[in-house]
């Protein structure tokens, strides 16, 4: 109970201890929208036939006819009401474009998060057994390797061979079949929703969909995964409670796989933390190759159109993701070591 | 672990790094290939066959041949030569965006981390809502806000690194504030100044160095990044983010040399860039190494 | 129990249903494959209503499939290609029409057997509404239409059931064309005005997400800056040729433009107009799909001065300019050749024909060149920027790096910047920029339109921010004359002061490079460069 209580306090005291923080990335993206040199008003109005009264009658209904330190007093009051203003690329409410296309970037994140750390534990403890080997080289060397491409040019490049010249991947255009009946719109993420509604052929469209986006945004992650489950393996190998484990004569893989992952496993949680809320806003180009209706390119659109509301909106949204993100490592940590959470 | 079991002691440091890169074929391969990119941005103007700007439409987009070993461009241009003088550029914009970030960077941290107090909370507040921001969109917003020159880019790569260098240095000084050489540079008459700029700054700039040589690589990918959604470098500089991005329309019909050698160019830096920091970490420290 | 879980999970469907959906209108047959068509764009649809501030082109092209206008531009072949003919008007939601002699009065009879989609007739009433919606509501019809002299309410009147009466002060030749365009789209007015609000009398935002339409397809799903799926409604009566032969259509957008050559080659999409030259050719090569390749009469690619700003105020500046660009390599490595070119034309002082665009007497003469810069001054050069948007960059890029190989040879030094198409639209509108290329379209493609939307006025369209007194008499006089020869010898004379001071240089008109599944066909360019999916059949 005290414990509940203690963890309860500190979820709290973390949450308040970071509203500067949002406040901060709030007011500097909204200054920095600003500073833009493309005026949305002369973008949106230009109409085949369009003249300097069209103009101005729209940035006075953007409400940028105001000082700028009006407009954000009343972007300020905006967001304490929830309201994040409408997007003109899309003519819908940020709030709505955001529900639509968040699940979206959220499933492909955590897939390519999970397809990462599928294959960077493996690797990792692989070169952590051998540090030194043939088998450390290679690892560290392939590991490498995916974060030297850019992701837009692997992502093309996956759809080029697995799309166009051998056809197993289905058309890399956005999440679902498009000629198939439309998805049940239960929570948005499309594999847990065809899941529970129990259909198969839906789940495994979605899935052959998701494979590749996620291969791309894996191959980019992986590097950091594994460097840091091969260190953390290395620290935990070398210490005295696995050289008893393995004087009393536990079986190796045993001694391996549930006394020295387990306790490796926390500062790998602590990257994966940080890799999650990076790859979440740097998905902007694997979103763009693969038509994938998240937020990262639907943020990408907004700015190029001087589109100041949605730009700010996911900004938002990233920053109290990342914030989240971090408060949930931080818990977890705590779970599995109480001597942090007392502190 | 047997590394740090075997090591020999730091003052031979040579020997070290031999021992180090015998047992390390990747980092020495890694250093050769550095060495090798550096060379070819120095030597690019002589040793480029084609004046990597002039067009010559109607020798455009041939495959790689005797004459243009790399093939050409939409524009006829020889695909080798702008290669060539995109090194040049590349290791320049990795190498000031880098720089300028480790040089505000450090400084900043290394201060914070000596004095403490109210100017350390105000910066920790800053950085906190630098690391916040999604970075590649706060790029973009920086470019697209003050133009896509080429200092611009540098700047938005510079300032989107800034924060972890900040707090990189926040930490290792503030380890080692209390010091007792430290405390002996300030007993014999040192200003405050003088500690961080030439007693702290230069204790903690090996370990930084392993950063730097990580963000080399990425300071690149990022360039190629803005470059493919059109915030990148101007036409016709040649800069290989820039090729790759116009390479990359090519693929569909099937001229494949467009982004095939620009990117694997890229590739090659970034790994060289990515290795040599792995290298360096265990050069400079056998037990950190991950 | 059974019951209460799928209720449940029903009730949660219902709430997590995204807003800004139209229900689809009754329970039809689904559509087959060979029925369904599939296009795939660069860019999305953003709004339902074509008129307000910002919609795409995409956008555009979804309503004149939802919504009918009163009448239709014609079509006719070109070289084995439909084109939209906008001398042959014909009648859409109106039955017939007919202009009085003296050109002041259309009188516009609707279809006794019009019906909206929800089945209420179409009325006078409706129309009324409609019209009168296009030149009060604040959005982009207003301005349209006033290039067809039709600017107040009171020159729409309803003359009996199924009649309406536009009412012109002066015999404006574009007054029928404009009730053709995109913006003249027909509401139905009873079920519009349910949405209507005090700050909102015509229902605007409402129709953002929503029809009110009698047109050939119905909405189906809307997601804006995603997909759009139309249905085919059974009961249109509006087509030149009866129903429409697709039953389904997919609008879906792939940013992408690799990924739309693929998908197409691949047959996995019908058909695809916005790809990327250098992909056109190789799939022609290839022969798994049909390309047409039209060029798009109504528009034009172009390279502007600030008329305004030194040196660009000096017409020899402009001539030299003109005269040291080499157009052939220009439009060989931007356009890979898949267009018309607007250079290279023969004529001196004035050309035989009044058309417009055609092609203007700019052929590359360094020496020539030279001469005209030593002649202004500037003898030693000077230096300029030389600006394009990044939307256009896969063609702009290459000419800019043309541009500046060749200015250089005359001692200009070019400096070359792309921007985001926000930025660079703002300065276009500012006239901050001094010289750029851009492209313009007019979906009105007379001659006397082209001069008074491009080369008259201080407005964004001005693109050389040009004041020639001649020019805006001419193309005054012209608007209103009714004698063919005499407007003739007016544009001719138009077009003669554009060749000699050139404000701008005229490059070229794009090709509209359709590319489709091989069995399409009847694929037919439209003013306003979209698929009319109601022509469209499969072989």
């Amino acid at each position: 109970m005290r414990k509940l209580q203690a963890i309860g306090r500190r979820i709290g005291g973390r949450l308040l201890s970071s509203v500067p923080a949002i406040l901060g990335v709030v007011i500097l993206t909204f200054l920095l929208m600003r500073v833009l040199p493309g005026d949305p008003a002369v973008f949106f109005a230009s109409g085949p036939s369009a003249g300097q009264q069209e103009i101005e009658d729209l940035r006075k209904q953007m409400g940028l006819d105001q000082p700028v330190p009006v407009q954000l007093v009343r972007y300020l009051q905006d967001i304490a009401t929830g309201n994040l203003g409408r997007s003109m690329t899309t003519g819908q409410p940020v709030l709505t474009d955001m529900q639509q296309r968040l699940p979206a970037s959220l499933e492909l994140t955590f897939s390519a998060l999970f397809l990462a750390l599928a294959c960077a534990l493996p690797l990792g403890i692989l070169a952590a057994l051998r540090p030194g080997s043939a088998v450390d080289h290679v690892v560290r060397f392939l590991c490498t390797l995916g974060v030297c491409m850019p992701t837009f040019v692997s992502g093309l490049l996956l759809i080029y061979a697995f799309y166009y010249l051998l056809g197993w991947a289905p058309d890399p255009t956005g999440r679902i079949d498009i000629f198939a009946s439309a998805p049940p719109e239960i929570t948005g993420f499309l594999l847990f929703d065809f899941a529970v509604t129990g259909d198969l052929e839906g789940f495994r469209a979605a899935f052959s969909q998701l494979i590749l986006p996620a291969c791309t945004m894996a191959l980019f992650v992986l590097a950091p995964l594994a460097r840091m489950t091969r260190a953390s393996m290395l620290a935990v190998l070398g210490s005295d409670f696995i050289r008893t484990a393995r004087s009393i004569g536990l079986a190796p893989w045993r001694v391996i796989l549930v006394y020295a992952l387990r306790n490796a496993l926390l500062p790998v949680l602590t990257i994966a933390g940080i890799v999650f809320s990076t790859m979440l806003g740097a998905n902007v180009l694997v979103e763009k190759v693969f038509s994938w209706p998240g937020v990262a390119s639907y943020a990408l659109d907004a700015l190029l159109a001087s589109d100041y509301a949605p730009v700010q909106g996911f900004v938002l949204l990233m920053a109290t993701i990342f914030v989240l993100v971090n408060l949930l490592v931080d818990i977890l940590y705590g779970l599995a070591d109480p001597r942090i959470a007392a502190e | 672990m047997s590394a740090s079991l075997t090591s020999p002691p730091r003052n031979a440091t040579l020997g070290h790094i031999a021992w180090v890169l015998r047992g390390n074929p990747l980092t020495a391969l890694a250093m050769a290939g550095t060495a090798l990119l550096i060379a070819l941005a120095v030597l690019a103007p002589w040793i480029a066959p084609y004046d990597p700007i002039a067009s010559d439409v109607p020798g455009a987009l041939q495959p790689p041949s005797a004459t243009h070993w790399f093939g050409t461009d939409q524009l006829g241009r020889d695909i080798l030569s702008r290669l060539l003088h995109g090194t040049r550029l590349d290791l320049t914009i990795a190498a000031a965006a880098v720089g300028l970030s480790f040089a505000v960077g450090a400084m900043i941290g290394s201060f914070c981390g000596f004095v403490g107090g109210r100017l350390d909370r105000w910066v920790g507040r800053f950085t906190d809502v630098l690391m916040a921001f999604p970075l590649f969109v706060l790029a973009m917003a920086m470019v697209a806000a003050l133009g896509n020159r080429l200092e611009n880019i540098i700047y938005a790569t510079a300032i989107i690194n800034l924060p972890f260098y900040i707090r990189f240095a926040r930490t290792e000084v503030a380890v080692r504030r209390n010091a007792g050489w430290v405390e002996a540079a300030q007993a014999s008459g040192n200003s405050r100044g003088r500690v961080v700029l030439f007693f702290l700054l230069p204790n903690i700039l090996p370990i930084v160095a392993v950063q730097i040589s990580l963000n080399l690589g990425w300071a690149i990918l990022n360039a190629a990044g803005l470059s493919f959604i059109g915030l990148g470098v101007q036409a016709p500089t040649p800069e290989w983010g820039i090729m790759v991005a116009e390479g990359a329309r090519f693929i569909a019909s099937g001229k494949w040399w467009l982004v095939f050698f620009p990117g694997a160019a890229l590739m090659f830096a970034v790994l060289c860039f990515n290795l040599l920091g792995d290298g360096l970490r265990d050069i400079l420290d056998p037990r950190m190494r991950t | 129990m059974d019951l209460t879980r799928r209720q449940s999970l029903l009730a949660l469907t219902a709430l997590a249903a995204p807003a800004g959906i139209a229900l689809p209108a009754g329970a039809q047959p689904a559509a087959s494959r060979a029925e369904t068509l599939r296009q795939v764009t660069g860019n999305a649809v953003n709004t339902l209503d074509p008129t307000m501030p910002g919609s795409t082109r995409e956008a555009f092209g979804i309503s004149m499939n939802v919504y009918d206008r009163l009448v239709a531009f014609g079509r006719r072949q070109v070289d084995g290609n439909w084109v939209f003919d906008h001398t042959v008007i014909r009648g859409e939601l109106a039955e017939r029409f007919e202009t009085s002699a003296d050109g002041l009065k259309i009188t516009l009879h609707l279809r006794k057997d019009a019906r909206w989609h929800d089945g209420t007739p179409v009325t006078a009433e409706d129309v009324k509404w409609s019209l009168d919606r296009a030149v009060s509501a604040k959005s982009l019809a207003g301005p349209q239409f006033t290039t067809g002299s039709l600017t107040k309410p009171e020159q729409f009147r309803i003359a009996g059931p199924g009649v309406i009466e536009v009412l012109l002060d002066k015999p404006d030749r574009l007054a029928l064309s404009n009730l053709a365009v995109p913006y003249a789209i027909m509401i139905n007015s009873k079920l519009a005005r349910q949405h209507a609000t005090a700050e909102d009398p015509w229902a605007q935002s409402w129709l953002q997400n929503n029809t009110a339409a009698s047109g050939a397809y119905r909405i189906d799903t809307y997601r804006p800056g995603v997909q759009v799926t139309l249905t085919r409604n059974e009961d249109w009566k509006g087509g030149a040729e009866g129903l429409p032969f697709f039953r389904r259509i997919i609008l879906q957008t792939v940013p992408e433009a690799a990924t739309r050559a693929n998908l197409v080659e691949r047959g996995d999409a019908d058909l695809s107009i916005d790809l990327q030259a250098s992909d056109i050719t190789a799939l022609e090569t290839r022969g798994k799909v049909k390309v047409a390749s039209i060029p798009q009469t109504n528009g034009f690619t172009h390279i502007s001065f600030n008329t305004q700003v030194a040196p660009f105020d000096n017409v020899k500046v402009r001539q030299a300019i003109a005269a040291a660009l080499p157009y052939d390599s220009m439009f060989k490595a931007a356009l890979f050749g898949r267009g018309r070119p607007l250079f290279g034309g023969t004529f001196t002082g004035q050309p035989a024909s009044a058309d417009f665009p055609q092609p203007m007497p700019l052929k590359q003469d360094v020496e020539r060149a030279r001469a005209l810069l030593a002649e202004a001054g500037l003898a030693s050069g000077f230096s300029t920027p030389f600006a394009f948007s990044a939307g256009q960059a896969a063609t702009a890029e290459p000419l800019a790096a043309l541009v500046q190989e060749a200015l250089g040879r005359i001692g200009i030094k070019v400096e070359i910047q792309k921007m985001p198409d926000a930025q660079f639209n703002t300065l276009v509108a500012e006239k901050k920029l001094n010289f750029y290329t851009d492209a313009g379209t007019a979906w009105l493609p007379a001659t006397y339109y082209f001069f008074y939307l491009y080369f008259t006025r201080d407005q964004r369209w001005n693109f050389a921010s040009w004041n020639n007194p001649r020019i805006t008499e001419l193309s005054n006089a012209a608007r209103f004359e009714t004698d063919q020869a005499a407007y003739d010898a007016a544009c001719r004379e138009m077009i003669g002061i554009l060749a000699e001071q050139v404000p701008l240089l005229m490059l070229w008109q794009p090709n509209m490079d359709a590319v489709m599944a091989a069995n399409l066909r009847d694929f037919t360019y439209q003013f306003y460069r979209q698929v009319d999916f109601r022509d469209l059949k499969r072989a």
